[in-house]
């Protein structure tokens, strides 16, 4: 039998190895993953010895021998062409934090929904499979352009495909890489009870480099979106981990809010990105207000304030980057923020993504043939008015 | 990307114009180098004629900022337009790199 994909499984819990095949068996079947298992961490890396064509290894942290940690630190010194997923227990961020800085690719929490450790392994592996080919041609070529090529799959593989779509809550996102320039990222998080982190976000630089910075921060914003229910201590958090050894002086500004359907607040903390539109049934449309945060990833101990709306029905939040506002037309105009009111103005927004669809379009017409500077986001969520 | 410098003794007046993009971002921070010498003590930077600051601008800006920093020289900027005084602000900028109406004020905070 041939598969696709082997993924190792490291956990002392002898019951995973039973579930992990009992609820992956259809991947298993269709022959897309083959899943082979360790109990230690000593055992896994003599398995990564034996069995160099295996892709991932997804670890559980406390185990006996040797524990999780210490095992994603040895990975690359076994099979330098890995990646790993980390089992943590829920809100354990010392620990997700210890694994990030040690390589681990993406963590999933106990216990395990199943949903979202197959998105997960989807997405790690995706990832690698951009990364691998994207070493292959940078072997063959190695120029700054293809240098960009590396750090735009980079960019690409972390962005989420899917959407809530549920009554309360419809989202879309969108991003429109700019050539050779990368930067901007976006993330949907489930949260407890329902509740669901959106952060969108825009890296100072470009090339290998900042594709890395964006991916540590995609991943410690994650992790502190659910080891955290206020929005500006995850800013905080994320802040503090960033501004260690960043002698690049590179940072990120980010908006990151949590969305409750149930009660229909949004909460939300800004560091240094443009504020979102609060676009309403009628068609009007206002800024939300800032919080006064700095850019992430420069100074230490910064505090970010957070604020919140109470969405009526209808309501519709239009987040984006700069490359929206500051795209420029052939005489040098900026689009600003006015124009994309307009985009809104008359028309009850009832489509999430024909409202994310609009901005591009009216972004897309109004540069005409100006070559787009900027990577352009936008990320569109909507509380429709018929409570669906 | 050009630059003019004038000299006061320790103070150091650079003048940028144009747009500080990702395009010629290295370029400005290469042409800040080498304008800025040991002895300087300020730099103000006077952005009137400068037309759109990007994030990579923005970055070597603050990069200049932080090297000043660790000599204890510093910097100011003065002269934004509307537009790019909004960019210092929404990214936080202005409470990190003090910003000046235009060079008289600048020269003036230095008492």
């Amino acid at each position: 039998m041939s598969w696709k994909y082997k993924i190792l499984v490291v956990d002392d819990e002898p019951d995973l190895e039973r579930l992990m095949l009992q609820r992956m068996r259809r991947d298993i079947r269709a022959g897309l993953y083959k899943f082979v298992f360790a109990h230690n961490g000593l055992e896994a890396l003599d398995r990564l010895k034996e069995e160099p064509d295996i892709d991932l290894v997804l670890s559980d942290i406390n185990m006996p021998k040797m524990d999780g940690l210490t095992l994603i630190e040895q990975i690359p010194k076994v099979q330098p062409d890995i990646r790993s997923v980390i089992i943590s227990a829920y809100g354990d961020m010392k620990n997700i934090r210890t694994a990030m800085n040690r390589g681990a690719f993406d963590f999933v929490t106990k216990p395990i929904d199943f949903d979202d450790l197959k998105l997960t392994i989807s997405r790690t592996l995706q990832h690698l499979v951009e990364w691998r080919e994207a070493l292959e041609s940078r072997d063959k070529l190695v120029a700054l352009q293809n240098e960009l090529g590396v750090a735009s799959k980079i960019q690409q593989s972390i962005l989420p495909t899917r959407f809530p779509d549920k009554p309360g809550c419809r989202m879309f996102a969108n991003m429109k890489p700019a050539r050779n320039v990368g930067g901007d990222f976006f993330d949907v998080i489930h949260l407890a009870d329902g509740r669901i982190g959106i952060a969108i976000a825009d890296v100072s630089d470009k090339g290998v480099p900042a594709a890395l910075f964006m991916m540590s921060c995609r991943t410690l914003i994650k992790g502190a979106a659910i080891g955290k229910t206020d929005p500006g201590e995850v800013l905080h958090e994320v802040n503090q981990l960033l501004q260690e050894d960043n002698d690049a002086a590179m940072f990120v500004t980010v908006f990151y809010g949590v969305y409750d359907p149930d009660s229909r607040r949004f909460h939300y903390a800004n560091g240094g990105h443009n504020s979102p539109l609060v676009v309403h049934a009628d068609g009007s449309s206002a800024e939300l207000p800032l919080t006064g945060g700095i850019a992430l990833g420069l100074i230490p101990d910064l505090d970010y304030d957070n604020k919140s709306v109470t969405l009526a029905p209808g309501d519709l939040i239009v987040m984006y980057t700069d490359g929206v506002t500051e795209a420029f037309d052939e005489e040098g105009n900026q689009f600003g923020t006015q124009r994309l009111q307009e985009v809104f103005a008359g028309a009850e927004p009832t489509d999430v993504q024909a409202a994310n669809r609009s901005v591009f379009e009216a972004v897309e017409k109004f540069a005409g043939d100006t070559p787009q500077s900027d990577d352009i986001t936008c990320v569109t969520l909507l509380h429709g008015s018929d409570g669906g | 990307m050009e630059i003019s410098t004038e000299r006061e003794g320790t103070l150091l007046v650079a003048r940028a114009g144009g747009r500080l993009d990702s395009i010629n971002a290295r370029e400005f921070d290469d042409a800040l180098k080498s304008a800025i010498s040991e002895s300087d003590q300020v730099l103000i930077m006077d952005l009137e004629k400068v037309s759109y600051v990007s994030s990579a601008g923005l970055r070597v800006i603050l990069l200049t900022a932080k090297n000043l920093q660790q000599r204890s020289a510093k910097l100011l900027i003065c002269s934004l337009a509307e537009p790019i005084r909004e960019v210092f602000e929404i990214s936080g900028f202005d409470k990190i790199i003090p910003i000046h109406a235009d060079l008289t004020a600048a020269r003036a905070s230095l008492g």
